[in-house]
């Protein structure tokens, strides 16, 4: 048996060019539709990558946030007597949030990430409230620790905006990976899925404006 | 002045704007500072001061890399105690300049020597070249407000100012696209200050 098809290969030469040929022919092709599928993946693992990073830096600021308000109401407490309402409200939002982790589930419906959002966006409008309140008291504006921490609220507040607008767009470029081609097919293989975007809610403060109509005049 | 010794590279770049055209002044500085490309491309350590003429709004807008120095409450600082009281009196070449001058020393860790610097020491003469060009492009800036000449004022300018100056000019160093010599990093997540006066 063996002698024999070595004899057939043998007589048989140009039969055995086109077997190979398109053999070769069909590897690559497997080769290049596995590099591609591979390469499509891993740009989507990459960019799914980046979305929980951008998620991860909106939680890290979030927990900064929340770490800056003791400091912030020690010194708004020694404003006299400061409006307790106003305190009251971010010091609870404060400990809401605190008992609170970063949610994983971020799928659609998720209640572990409502309940996140509800309470922090409590504390935004909470904080933000606070903080305009504060105008009021030339005690607190005159306070460099008062302003410091403004500073850093603020601060916070905008880096959360920017991580926000940056998780949405993360998202956005995600999925239409996942709707294009090839991402298509290979997110149904591999069973991934769209990714809902998040709705966020503000959580920048408004600065009180100081109006100088003057300006340019002289 | 350590700083400067060794070679620091960070750009700050500045910005002055007629008006923000209704959008917020975080959301064009981020913008500006991300599509510059201010800062070198590993290290992120750029700043912009953006000024927005007819809003009376500024910020100061920190790249990651230097968010450890120029911290949110500096640049409030910077505004609020440098920067502020000289544009309230009209004084708006001297604000930028020493606005600009205290972000650099807060980068440098240290405010005195700055002037200094400036007079004395070649090192520095990027921060000189910077300030003169800023003093001549600004008076043109606001010296022409008479002819207040509507939409076509975006008077664009900016300043890659590049410490230590070893191996960068202060403009023109490489850059991946863009129209200015920044280093391409532009890795900007919201840090830095924003006020009025």
């Amino acid at each position: 048996m063996n002698t024999s098809s070595k004899a057939l290969r043998l007589s048989n030469p140009r039969r055995r060019g086109v077997v190979s040929r398109g053999l070769l022919i069909g590897l690559a092709f497997v080769l290049f539709l596995g590099g591609c599928s591979a390469l499509s993946y891993n740009g989507l693992v990459d960019k799914d990558e980046a979305i929980a990073e951008t998620w991860s830096k909106i939680g890290v600021q979030y927990q900064r946030r929340a770490e800056l308000i003791p400091q912030l109401v020690e010194t708004v407490k020694g404003a006299a007597n400061f409006e307790q309402e106003t305190i009251t409200a971010v010091t609870e939002a404060r400990a809401s949030v605190g008992k609170m982790a970063l949610p994983s589930d971020l799928s659609e419906g998720s209640e572990e990430l409502a309940t996140f959002m509800k309470a922090q966006q409590q504390l935004s409008s909470s904080l933000s409230r606070l903080l305009v309140v504060a105008e009021n008291y030339p005690v607190l504006l005159a306070s460099q620790n008062f302003l410091a921490l403004q500073d850093q609220l603020e601060g916070t507040a905008n880096r959360i905006a920017v991580a926000q607008q940056d998780y949405t767009e993360k998202v956005r470029l995600y999925n239409s990976k996942v709707r294009g081609i090839p991402g298509a097919f290979i997110a149904s293989a591999m069973g991934l899925e769209r990714k809902t975007q998040l709705e966020f809610d503000p959580v920048t403060q408004e600065l009180p404006k100081v109006d100088f109509s003057n300006f340019g005049d002289e | 002045m350590e700083a400067y010794k060794s070679g620091s590279t960070h750009e700050i770049a500045l910005l002055t704007l007629p008006d923000l055209d209704g959008g917020s002044i975080e959301q064009r500085s981020l913008e500006i500072a991300r599509s510059w490309g201010i800062g070198g491309a590993e290290a992120n350590n750029g700043a912009l001061l953006l000024v927005s003429r007819d809003d009376h709004e500024m910020r100061i807008e920190v790249g990651r890399g230097l968010e450890g120095e120029l911290t949110d409450s500096v640049s409030g600082r910077i505004i609020r105690d440098v920067i502020s009281p000289e544009f309230k009196q009209g004084h708006f070449e001297a604000g930028m300049r020493s606005g600009l001058m205290a972000m650099h020393a807060a980068i440098g860790g240290d405010y005195g020597p700055i002037e200094r610097t400036e007079s004395a020491r070649r090192r520095s003469s990027s921060t000189l070249r910077s300030v003169v060009t800023l003093l001549i492009i600004l008076s043109l800036f606001f010296g022409s407000k008479g002819g207040r000449g509507g939409s076509n004022w975006p008077l664009w300018f900016l300043i890659g100012s590049s410490m230590g100056g070893r191996n960068r000019g202060g403009f023109g160093g490489g850059s991946s696209g863009g129209f200015s010599g920044f280093g391409g990093g532009g890795g900007f997540s919201g840090g830095g200050s924003s006020g009025g006066w």
